[in-house]
């Protein structure tokens, strides 16, 4: 459970988690946490966009599907948008996406939204360490990709390969 | 229904209309009907086993049909939902489409499989959407015929059946919708029979860039599927055709009405048909519920 | 090939033994949800087997051409680009219990996948199948197997035909696959008796299905494609969704899409799935030009490609009356209908209007 199994490496896993953050808010806070040392573990990818509201949920879905054990979409704070309202729409969104998400078997810790203004270094710090160890405590996703190319090739004509797809 | 039929009958006649959509007896069962002869107007039926939302028919890309000349579409309230939806997101134009609503005390939950006589709704076999509902006299139309029957019984097959799910751990939800989608061919069944789904070019099917796969595997069948269910969002009016077409009986009917339960909770949205009421997914409010945001 | 009587009790051993060796059994099964409801499915024993109960909601295609299924992977190296194919070599396996329509069905797609280009994954997965089908009951109105030059009582496609008699079946080895499955299970030659009960429930059967639609006429191919631009086509298919759903449950439709996954920057595999051209995005090109703009003109392509186009290259229709079409249709489209519609116009010269 705890091994890269659905990429063939038996490492010790490491969460994998992709943050969708806008860049006046959310983005400037978590360089302010860079610039101010403050420790985090390495395992956010952090993906900058212009406003919350860009974020579409097809990038959270893709990225679950790709193997990203959990994600994280943060923004301004309601009323702080620098497009006024962006985060207002993007709120929505996110609260349908959240009570899908959950009814169709994600778990709720593997998913943080948040609103981190650009002087919230310390909330951002807080935000990612917690995110990570919620993750961490839960697990690997358990692959929602199909098994990778070539252990998908080798299974074939086996028993396993024909369930394998 | 004798007044139905005399009045498709009339707008052929009177050449206002010069294609009646309906329902209709056909060798395999209810079915719709496409009446452009006044003297088929007799064909026309309507009773319990009338479940089809017609209203998918109206959409932009049924070409072959837009050619025909003017529409006069026969609808229950749930269908005029679908109707009132395609004209608030501009797919058609109130002016250009005649409404039939049709007063309805409920339908089944399948169109029977064979030609069948009239049937009794029951606890069993009425439809689950039916229940509570309050457009059984609709408040869209043109022309509205019939009387209005009796409340519908309220189904015992699926009562509770998303409570059930809800009830269920993260990891059991996450093992039974791995199963259904496994099962999933792709075959868009669902997206096109559906009123609500009309893009021109379905986001799925895009190549350029490829943001859900075409291959029917697990974890693009769940792509797909969960994509759909939040485009649909505050647009779904809950017909249940889509689970009614899919040809591997995937339950799509759980999630259609799972996130029009989460719409009617956090937004205060019904789908309704009005078409001057406007979709909440493009509403912003200052005091949404923001339990989930940490 | 002579019929021989095969007891219930050698049918299960036999199942028992193929089981036991390895090869995969396949028959039809009742679903836990549904009770009638059937569903090819692997079996463990006789036992678990619904035979002659009724068809299987989807065909055996899914055996044959899986609805997704890898060709090959990719790796690109400092050297080159690295291709694995997946073998070709199938798992023995035996389809207990087909429906005529079924195994009929296989034989005539056999053709388009031995033309011009050898399917070597549907080859090699007949090569490792036998298929034993039987004596169908008949679903329902929606069947026209002996229009269509197939039947309840077929042997085409099939390696052995069991007719259920008393105690068992009459089993007819109709291939030399056939006969070595059957080697030393039946007694020779079935007594006088259960060869008449056999002939009168084929006979019965076929008189069911024939209620149901006379045979296509012989000018029928040729009356479709000189009549490829009539009126009808417009009005025809004005209830179809264009979803596809009838080619997914179809036996002998066998359209595919190739598509390239990719894994990472430098491997991916190489799929097939399933494709139908009653899609809008089946003929649709880069260029946003679809040479079948509407759905009228893709049912056309549907009954030509069956009735038309494909008799005039392998000598089959490219259907075989099982009605599963007919039963799925969320739009009520029904191919009795349509097909008895069409012989009609075809039989009054003038090719006039109506439908």
């Amino acid at each position: 459970m705890k091994d890269n199994a659905c990429c063939g490496t038996t490492e010790e896993w490491s969460p994998k988690i992709v943050a969708f953050v806008c860049y006046w808010c959310t983005y400037t806070g978590a360089d302010l946490a860079g610039t101010s040392r403050l420790k985090m573990d390495p395992n956010v990818r952090i993906i900058r966009l212009p406003c919350s509201s860009r974020v579409n949920p097809l990038f959270l879905i893709k990225a679950l599907e790709r193997g990203a054990d959990g994600i994280i979409v943060s923004g301004c704070h309601p009323g702080d948008c620098h497009y006024s309202t962006g985060n207002l729409h993007a709120r929505r969104r996110f609260a349908v996406l959240h009570d899908l998400l959950g009814f169709m078997g994600i778990e709720d810790g593997r998913m943080t939204f948040s609103w981190v203004s650009a002087s919230e270094g310390i909330k951002w710090q807080q935000t990612v360490n917690e995110t990570i160890a919620r993750v961490r405590a839960l697990g690997p996703i358990q692959t929602l990709h199909p098994v990778g190319a070539q252990q998908l090739i080798a299974e074939m004509g086996s028993e396993k390969g024909d369930q394998a797809r | 229904m004798k007044e139905l039929q005399e009045l498709a009958a009339k707008l052929l006649r009177d050449q206002n209309v010069q294609v009646v959509i309906g329902y209709e007896d056909g060798p395999a069962g209810v079915r719709p009907a496409f009446i452009t002869d006044a003297n088929d107007a007799a064909r026309l039926i309507f009773d319990p086993r009338c479940v089809h939302n017609l209203a998918t028919y109206l959409k932009p890309q049924r070409k072959h049909i837009a050619k025909l000349g003017k529409i006069a579409i026969v609808v229950k309230g749930c269908d005029a939902r679908a109707v009132a939806g395609l004209i608030r997101e501009q797919q058609i134009t109130r002016e250009n489409v005649i409404v039939i609503a049709v007063r309805c005390g409920g339908v089944l939950e399948k169109a029977p499989a064979k030609a069948a006589k009239k049937v009794e709704l029951t606890e069993e076999n009425v439809s689950v959407r039916c229940a509570g509902c309050e457009a059984r006299e609709p408040k869209l139309y043109d022309y509205i015929v019939g009387e209005l029957p009796t409340e519908p019984p309220v189904s015992s097959q699926r009562a509770g059946e998303i409570a059930q799910l809800e009830k269920m751990s993260t990891a059991e939800r996450r093992k039974f919708w791995d199963e259904q989608f496994s099962r999933c061919i792709r075959c868009d069944a669902c997206r096109e029979v559906c009123p609500m789904c009309f893009c021109l070019q379905c986001v799925a099917l895009r190549a350029q860039p490829q943001w859900i796969d075409s291959s029917p595997t697990p974890a693009a069948n769940r792509a797909w599927q969960t994509m759909r269910m939040l485009h649909q969002a505050g647009r779904c009016v809950g017909c249940l055709e889509c689970e009614r077409a899919c040809p591997k009986e995937i339950p799509l009917g759980l999630l259609t009405r799972y996130v029009a339960g989460v719409v009617d909770q956090r937004f205060g949205y019904k789908p309704c048909d009005d078409p001057s009421v406007p979709a909440p997914m493009g509403e912003i409010k200052t005091d949404d519920e923001e339990e989930f945001i940490r | 090939m002579t019929n021989e009587f095969l007891s219930h009790a050698s049918l299960s051993s036999l199942i028992a033994e193929l089981v036991a060796t390895g090869t995969r059994v396949i028959a039809p099964v009742q679903t836990e949800d549904s009770p009638d409801r059937l569903e090819y499915k692997p079996v463990c024993s006789l036992a678990d087997a619904a035979l002659a109960a009724g068809q299987p909601r989807l065909s055996l295609k899914e055996l044959f051409l899986p609805s997704t299924e890898v060709l090959l992977s990719y790796r690109q190296t400092k050297e080159g680009v690295e291709i694995r194919e997946v073998p070709t070599q199938a798992r023995p396996q035996v389809i207990l219990g087909a429906l005529p329509c079924d195994a009929a069905a296989l034989e005539i797609v056999d053709k388009v996948m031995s033309w011009d280009s050898k399917d070597e994954l549907w080859l090699g997965r007949r090569e490792a199948t036998t298929i034993v089908s039987i004596l169908c009951p008949v679903e329902d109105s929606n069947c026209f197997c002996t229009a269509v030059g197939v039947g309840p009582d077929s042997v085409r496609g099939s390696d052995v035909f069991l007719t259920p008699v008393e105690g068992g079946y009459l089993a007819e080895a109709c291939t030399l696959k056939g006969q070595s499955l059957l080697e030393g299970r039946t007694a020779d030659h079935a007594d006088p008796e259960a060869i008449a009960e056999a002939e009168k429930a084929q006979s019965a059967a076929r008189k069911k299905v024939q209620e149901n639609a006379p045979a296509i006429p012989a000018g029928f191919s040729a009356w479709l494609t000189e009549n490829f631009g009539h009126p009808v086509w417009n009005t025809m298919a004005l209830r179809c969704h264009g979803c596809g759903a009838c080619a997914s449950v179809c036996p002998t439709c066998h359209c595919f899409d190739i598509v390239d996954e990719h894994e990472n920057a430098t491997e991916g595999v190489r799929r097939r799935n399933w494709d139908s051209c009653q899609t809008a995005k089946f003929t649709l090109h880069s260029s946003g030009h679809n040479p079948r703009p509407s759905q009228s003109e893709r049912f056309r392509q549907r009954i030509e490609h069956k009735f038309s186009v494909y008799p005039r290259r392998f000598g089959e229709m490219l259907c075989t009356g099982c009605g599963r079409c007919s039963r799925i249709c969320p739009g009520g489209m029904n191919l009795v209908e349509i097909v008895g519609g069409l012989i009609s116009l075809s039989a009054s010269n003038s090719g006039g209007a109506g439908q």
